[in-house]
């Protein structure tokens, strides 16, 4: 028998508003060199600016998953020549990463997993491409983007884990606001490492890599294709190749693109003209109070408040539908109740409608206000259903809806009486059947006494005022 | 010695060929240097010392604000480009 | 004419801006033919009204040094086309002050090399002897100041390349603290040794171009914050009762005839100092150390050099070849970009930089650099600065021998220049005398960001040695 070993990097551009090494925007733009400066260009002179907030930004993330951080900014040069690469040489961190030895702990059907990040270093992104014909065409407005490279551990046996664990990083990367992390705008690209090992062995296999993969779906189609390609292999007692394939997506399936000879020597040395800069513990304390709770936190603390385990995963799949949900519990909301109605009413309508959860118009506010008067009784369930669907399609808050509507429901007692001693001085022959044993009878009467209210008595209490009435006669 | 094939893959990595007559000149200059490098190593106690990067500490040191503050426009951008379109630089098609 | 006698003489409108300027230029392009200082000569007298001392007056700038608009080759094929699209600090600061750009000066290619005769535009000369070097790397600056065509010129030491040509061309060569001026636009040779540098007539006016370039700068990480100071203030201060060392076996390991007198010079000099009130010691320093200096100082510029300039590919800027793949149009590119002297810079660069070979070579290269430094700091707790003599005489132009090969010889006296680059530390070199008719130096260097200290020895040293505003034979002033 056979085991996948898989090992990730992801590179994750940063959302600051300028460049890594330089004060030119950091911005996707479809007009081709537009967001540029010298520096980005490397034009014979230029020397790098390291960005403050990029150096916050992946010090935030390293913390985030639990690494251990170094007391000073370092960078080396990584020196390869690449039609893409400005400088002839990228500068990244190999002396002294920002992050080094962490984890990312997930909770997997009450399982905790904790998946190891080896390394998490901040560097540049390179120029885009594009391939004509005959040509390629150089865009450097992508040029000098900063990228935090997060790199696992070979700590993976299926594509379910892959995906679980890139799910959860993706989150934890939006938690803590460092990069919008969207994967059509290729802000988030992975590169697999693949190999398989008998159980029985301790030795790992030969391994496969295939680079710069946009979407998680395609990492999971890969994996499963790769699994099942080298497993073949190794069946049919071949070996195989170390080497650097390709995704075919109209195909689907990988294709050789180089066998890797020897690991190229890249010839890191320290960044000359960066002076180390100290990373005091007092700013990582800044830091790691800037990190907000994080979604496995989030996802524990509304199992214990009684949040269904799965509803508690679908809440902090996103940092927004999770901050709202807080928002409503801090608004008086009722956690499992809240949940529920969030998850299935509010979210359920943004999945059909296919819509962003941001441009929703019911605010934590109106669903609180609803959740409260639904507790009051002074509407039902029925109509507190209703109220949500207007609310979200007529943009109209409850309290709107509740009066266009008069759905205010009758629940004081005095009146509740009123309208029973009415029903039951009508309908004496179905009172008579009820004394003679025939309680079931009391539904039709129940029924009588909301209908004469127009619906909008309450049902517990008209049903327990009816009992009381009835009796008394 | 290096070897000529050595030092020609040394071109071949830095994406230049050297002219032949060069290869003698560059291992005597290799002899050279790697005799100085043993004289380097055997200085006392060598190994204590931290290789020194910088000049001196520099006290100053801080980050960039993240403030944008840099542009060129494309035209300069492409000004000393040989070959460009579409407001890109062309290079021959990059077959990996 | 010195700064201050062009300025007098610009104040009582004795000559105008314009004039001067045409004037100058004249003069640097009659000069090409002989001495051949630049790559390239301005064509009008671009100028801006400033309250600066440095209003109006000319100057030359090294051609590696970026200048918008204006071509900046770094002597070296590859970069023949490359117009600059952005200014450098010290290009911009010196335009803001109003002075007045003559030429881009001559180096040796990619300031990789210390004789002047390896820039892609032929062999600069030495005005005091044409069948001379000039010494390099900023070869058509020194020149451009000895000849007189200028006052002062920017130029960049990476090793001793300001401060060796100024001792053969017979000026004064200043290297201020690294940091001191901003490297941004100063194409990068060795980035950790790298410095802008300056060549005057006299201690004076390289102080007064100082203040003007000097400062920190948000281009350059590595530039020092700002001192409210003006170094031509602070070396008119009355400091007494300062104490210089040499080093002995530096002196000792003198060994042609030429050397020789160099060391006689250097030792009346020492005298003559000491005779005016400055202390002057012998400090003995480890030789083996003083030996590992030039191949320390290789192993890390060549290194850090081959690294530099990756850039030089051909795709943005550049003299670009053709090819059908991006890789042969930078094999094309580089192959005939670079002189040989270059590529095996690179390759020596490139193995030095290799995984298996950097403990042994870059990293105990980086150890001797520390052990040095701490060395010199912990001389310079006693003393004020180190005097030596910069070298010998420029040596005659060999067309059979290629310059700036590796030798075998250990030329302590030639290269100990180094040490200042490796601590940073401000160093200057000014006349001292002449062997064989040739000017020689004498070097002054001092602590890390002691620039005022340094400035103001240097000018008491200038006085009592009494040579000023030095004149070879036949120049003639404007």
């Amino acid at each position: 028998m056979y085991k996948a070993v898989i090992g990730l990097e992801v590179h994750c551009e940063l959302n600051t508003k300028t460049k890594m090494f330089s004060g030119s925007i950091n911005e996707y733009s479809k007009d081709p060199n537009t967001n540029i400066s010298e520096i980005d260009l490397a034009f014979p002179g230029i020397l790098p600016l390291p960005n403050k907030e990029a150096v916050k930004k992946a010090l935030k993330l390293a913390i985030a998953l639990n690494c251990e951080t170094p007391d000073k900014v370092l960078f080396d040069r990584k020196n390869y020549y690449y039609a893409d690469l400005p400088k002839g040489y990228q500068i990244t961190q190999m002396t002294l990463p920002f992050g080094k030895k962490g984890y990312l702990e997930i909770d997997i059907e009450g399982q905790t997993r904790k998946f190891g990040i080896h390394q998490l270093h901040l560097e540049e992104d390179t120029a885009n491409m594009e391939h004509l014909e005959r040509e390629s065409l150089l865009d450097y407005n992508r040029a000098g983007v900063p990228l935090v490279e997060i790199v696992t551990d070979p700590c993976f046996n299926t594509e379910s884990e892959v995906i679980t664990f890139l799910e959860n990083l993706r989150n934890i990367i939006k938690y803590c606001d460092i990069s919008e992390a969207s994967s059509e705008k290729g802000q988030l690209r992975v590169d697999v490492n693949i190999s398989m090992m008998k159980t029985t062995d301790t030795v790992l296999g030969t391994r496969a890599e295939i680079k710069g993969i946009n979407s998680f779906n395609t990492v999971k189609e890969i994996i499963t294709y790769e699994i099942q390609r080298q497993q073949e292999i190794l069946e049919k007692g071949e070996k195989v190749l170390q080497e650097t394939r390709r995704w075919v997506d109209d195909k689907k399936i990988t294709v050789s693109m180089r066998e890797k000879v020897d690991a190229i020597d890249y010839k890191y040395y320290v960044e000359p003209n960066i002076p180390p800069v100290a990373i005091t513990e007092e700013y990582k304390k800044t830091i790691k109070e800037e990190i907000p709770e994080l979604p496995i936190e989030r996802e524990r603390k509304y199992i214990k408040l009684g949040v269904l385990p799965k509803d508690a995963k679908t809440l902090v799949k996103t940092k927004e539908v999770s901050d709202y949900y807080e928002e409503v519990l801090e608004l008086g909301g009722e956690p499992k109740e809240t949940s529920n109605w969030l998850t299935t009413r509010i979210l359920g309508y943004v999945n059909t409608k296919n819509i962003k959860f941001s441009e929703i118009y019911m605010t934590p506010k109106m669903l609180a206000n609803m959740l409260t008067m639904l507790k009051n009784n002074s509407i039902s369930t029925q109509q507190a259903k209703e109220i949500c669907t207007i609310c979200l399609e007529e943009q109209k808050t409850p309290e709107e809806i509740v009066k266009e509507k008069g759905m205010e429901q009758i629940s004081d007692h005095e009146s509740i009486k009123k309208l029973v001693d009415e029903v039951l001085n009508e309908n004496e022959e179905q009172v008579k059947q009820y004394k003679n044993g025939k309680t079931n009878i009391i539904g039709y009467l129940v029924g009588q006494v909301l209908k004469a209210s127009g619906g909008k008595a309450n049902p517990g209490i008209v049903s327990k005022i009816l009992n009381e009435e009835i009796n008394k006669r | 010695m290096l070897e000529k094939e050595k030092l020609n893959k040394y071109a071949e990595n830095l994406e230049f060929k050297i002219n032949e007559k060069e290869y003698e000149t560059l291992q005597n200059e290799f002899d050279i240097l790697l005799k100085q490098v043993e004289i380097i190593s055997k200085i006392e106690g060598i190994k204590d010392y931290e290789p020194l990067d910088f000049p001196f500490p520099l006290e100053n040191s801080y980050l960039r604000e993240d403030k944008t503050n840099m542009k060129i426009s494309r035209e300069d951008a492409l000004k000393n480009a040989s070959e460009t379109k579409n407001n890109c630089i062309s290079v021959p098609k990059v077959v990996e | 004419m010195n700064i201050t006698e062009i300025r007098e003489k610009l104040d009582k409108k004795e000559i105008s801006i314009e004039e001067l300027y045409e004037k100058t230029k004249e003069h640097a392009k009659k000069s090409q033919e002989k001495l051949n200082a630049f790559v390239t000569i301005t064509e009008k007298c671009e100028h801006i009204e400033s309250n600066s001392p440095l209003n109006g007056i000319p100057y030359s700038l090294k051609d590696n040094i970026s200048t918008k608009g204006i071509l900046t080759t770094g002597s070296s094929n590859i970069l023949k086309n490359y117009v600059p699209i952005y200014d450098s600090t010290v290009y911009k600061k010196l335009k803001e002050s109003g002075a007045v750009l003559i030429g881009k000066t001559v180096l040796d290619e990619l300031a990789m090399g210390g004789s002047g005769v390896t820039g892609h535009t032929g062999i600069v000369k030495n005005p005091w002897d044409q069948s001379r070097i000039a010494g390099g790397s900023s070869a058509g600056s020194a020149v451009s100041v000895s000849e007189g065509i200028v006052p002062f010129s920017i130029g960049s030491d990476t090793g001793d390349s300001v401060r060796k040509p100024a001792s053969y061309c017979g000026v004064v060569g200043f290297k201020p603290t690294y940091g001191r001026i901003s490297r941004f636009g100063l194409f990068p040779f060795a980035s950790s040794l790298d410095h802008i540098g300056i060549f005057a007539k006299n201690v004076q006016d390289v102080a007064l171009v100082t203040d003007i370039v000097k400062g920190f700068d948000e281009h350059d990480m590595t530039t020092l914050p700002d001192e409210e100071i003006k170094y031509i203030d602070e070396i008119k201060k009355e400091m007494k009762g300062k104490t210089l060392f040499y080093i002995k076996e530096i002196i000792e390991s003198a060994s042609t005839e030429e050397s020789k007198e160099v060391i006689k010079i250097f030792k009346e000099q020492i005298t003559k100092l000491k005779d005016n009130g400055i202390k002057i010691e012998e400090v003995s320093f480890n030789k083996q150390l003083l030996e590992s200096l030039y191949p320390t100082y290789f192993i890390i510029s060549c290194a850090e050099a081959t690294s530099n300039n990756s850039n030089l590919t051909g795709f943005i800027f550049g003299n670009r070849e053709k090819g059908n793949t991006p890789k042969e149009v930078m094999i094309n590119t580089r192959t005939n970009g670079f002189s040989e002297m270059i590529k095996r810079r690179f390759i020596i660069g490139s193995y030095i930089l290799e995984r298996e070979n950097q403990e042994k070579l870059f990293l105990n290269a980086k150890r001797v650099r520390r052990i040095v430094v701490e060395k010199l700091n912990e001389l310079f707790k006693k003393y004020d600065g180190l005097i030596l003599p910069a070298g010998s005489i420029a040596p005659k132009i060999n067309t059979n021998e290629e310059a700036d090969r590796l030798g075998e010889d250990y030329l302590i006296l030639e290269n100990h220049l180094v040490m200042g680059n490796f601590g940073g530390y401000p160093s200057i070199t000014m006349p001292m005398g002449y062997v064989k008719n040739m000017p020689v130096g004498i070097n002054l260097t001092c602590a890390a960001k002691e620039d005022a200290l340094c400035l103001n020895i240097a000018s008491q040293i200038e006085k009592i040695i009494g040579i000023k505003d030095n004149k070879k034979g036949d120049e003639k002033d404007v």
